[in-house]
């Protein structure tokens, strides 16, 4: 890592394309074969993160793969949240936050002091509960990232890919130069993801990205992560299980374990597929929680 | 622990419920249609046709109820299993009353024919072990014992064998025509009740997948020895 650092400015030196053909082109089995697991593009280990004395989140290991979609599920206050934020060091930005333990992204340590955390945001994209658009257009909400990163391409042509990917296209080409905030709950939310997804991320983090948005929304925003894991892997938060079950691949199931110190840490319980943990999970607490029979 | 889904959990335990009740009648079927068989005797063996409806009329709520169930609670992990689970003993029950009624209506047919005590007395045994086995797989499904459950192939084992030796014995009739033709239709009585002892084994199979989350067929239920 420290040797691709060319700039006197710490970097993230990672062009994702490229790392992740290298190494991670593991084996090209025969037709036959089962498909072999996506690549892992973060591989977390012994994750722990404090809020000054408290312990929120305590050992989490488990990788979120290429191209797949990833829930995070559990109880209010399990640290999923915690979790999703210290995939682009949003947890850098809250002061008593303290991330120890490794996460790699694509090999390298995301919390390396060469790691430069704007770099990151770049490559990982995030979603939040609330739609946030910025109080400008719907073209300049998807033409800001590109534009800060330098993008010199065709912008009328990628903010249109944007939104298209996103699913918005139809719904707003006419009204480019309207404001967002005229836009509807759902509107407004796809908007963001077509804004997080401009700057070609690696990876889109959601944050119960469905949560304020009706049933049909919902299920728009649902059909469009599909769409979107072909280009990116997501990660998703969601307090709705169904919906777990439906876009995952693989769920993460989280809970609150309460230490002698009488603190209430999250832990993780189980990582598998998500056929798996919906159909026979492993774990009495993971089946205690998704058949509500937990308090 | 919180129950945070009591109406759905009491209304799986309510179709379990029924399969017990439906369990109970496909037995006493069983038994009563053999007992009727050995009896000659053909209202025992319009009775046992009767109790056919009721089983019926369980079968079709379990499986309306089943339908509305999985609609309304999208059940998940041991809950989607059970679900499964209920739906397919519910079929093998009522598949084993309608054994039971096609053996009393062999009874029936072949009043006024000749019989041969020997074959009565297989028949007898053959009808004593699979409802033994209707019981067994109920009682290990409530239990959720899987040690029990996994027994059930072994049960099955003497009823496919007496059902093999059918042809034997009936072919030792031969000489008699009439003799014959009932030992043909004892033949239809023995098959019908090895596939009894079948559903029974597919319960138990059933019963096993709930536990264990993976479906595996008791290989030797239907086959072999
Ligand atoms: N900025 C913060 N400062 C102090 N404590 C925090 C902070 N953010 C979260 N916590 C605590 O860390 C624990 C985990 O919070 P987190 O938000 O990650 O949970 P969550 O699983 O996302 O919950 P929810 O489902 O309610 O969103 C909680 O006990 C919370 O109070
Ligand atoms: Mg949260």
């Amino acid at each position: 890592m420290g040797s691709r650092v060319a700039e006197s400015k710490p970097v993230l030196r990672l062009d994702v394309r490229d790392v992740a053909s290298v190494p991670m082109t593991v084996t090209i089995g025969e037709r036959s074969e089962p498909a072999a697991d996506h690549p892992a593009i973060f591989d977390v280990d012994g994750l722990n993160v404090h809020y000054g004395d408290f312990h929120a989140v305590k050992d989490v290991s488990l990788q979120i793969r290429k191209n797949e979609i990833t829930a995070l599920i559990g109880p209010s206050g399990c640290g999923k949240s915690t979790v999703l934020r210290c995939f682009n060091r949003m947890n850098d930005l809250i002061e008593i936050a303290r991330v120890s333990g490794s996460i790699r992204y694509h090999g390298v340590d995301l919390y390396g002091s060469e790691v430069d955390p704007v770099q990151v945001r770049r490559h990982i994209g995030m979603v939040f509960q609330k739609p946030n658009p910025f109080p400008k257009s719907i073209y300049d909400n998807v033409a800001f990232g590109p534009k800060i990163a330098g993008f010199e391409g065709s912008m009328d042509d990628l903010v249109e890919e944007a939104l298209t990917k996103a699913a918005l296209w139809d719904e707003v080409k006419d009204k480019l130069d309207g404001s967002a905030y005229a836009l509807s709950g759902g509107q407004q939310q796809r908007l963001c993801i077509a804004r997080a997804i401009a700057t070609s991320p690696d990876v889109v983090l959601m944050d119960e990205p469905a949560s304020a948005l009706d049933p049909i929304a919902t299920l728009r925003i649902e059909d469009l992560m599909q769409g979107l894991k072909e280009d990116y892997s997501i990660v998703i938060v969601t307090h709705n299980m169904q919906q777990a079950a439906r876009v995952s691949d693989r769920t993460a199931f989280f809970t609150v374990d309460m230490e002698q110190t009488g603190q209430r840490t999250g832990v993780l319980v189980e990582f598998d597929e998500t056929s798996k943990i919906f159909t026979n999970p492993g774990e009495t607490r993971t089946e205690d929680y998704i058949t509500g029979r937990f308090g | 622990m919180t129950e945070l889904r009591p109406h759905f959990h009491d209304e799986l335990a309510q179709l379990e419920g029924d399969l017990v009740l439906m369990g109970e009648q496909a037995t006493a079927m069983i038994r009563d249609s053999v007992a009727a068989l050995a009896a000659g005797d053909v209202a025992a063996a319009a009775e046992v046709i009767e109790r056919d409806d009721p089983v019926d009329d369980l079968y079709l709520g379990v499986h309306s109820r089943w339908l509305e169930t999985m609609a309304l609670q999208t059940p998940v992990a041991i809950d989607l299993r059970l679900m499964s689970v209920i739906l397919h003993v519910n079929s093998h029950l009522e598949r084993i009353a309608d054994l039971a009624v096609t053996v009393a209506k062999i009874t029936q047919a072949s009043n006024g024919l000749p019989h041969d005590p020997t074959m009565v007395s297989h028949l007898q045994e053959m009808g004593e072990i699979v409802a033994s086995m209707v019981r067994a797989a109920m009682e290990a499904f409530a239990a959720r014992d899987l040690t029990a459950a996994l027994s059930l192939p072994e049960m099955d084992r003497p009823v496919n064998r007496l059902n093999r030796n059918m042809v034997r014995e009936v072919a030792r009739l031969a000489g008699d025509p009439e003799l014959l033709e009932w030992g043909v239709r004892m033949m239809v009585v023995a098959r019908t009740l090895e596939r009894a002892g079948d559903n029974a084994v597919d319960v138990a199979e059933q019963l096993a997948f709930l536990l264990t989350g993976e479906f595996r067929e008791f290989t030797d239920a239907s086959h072999h020895d």
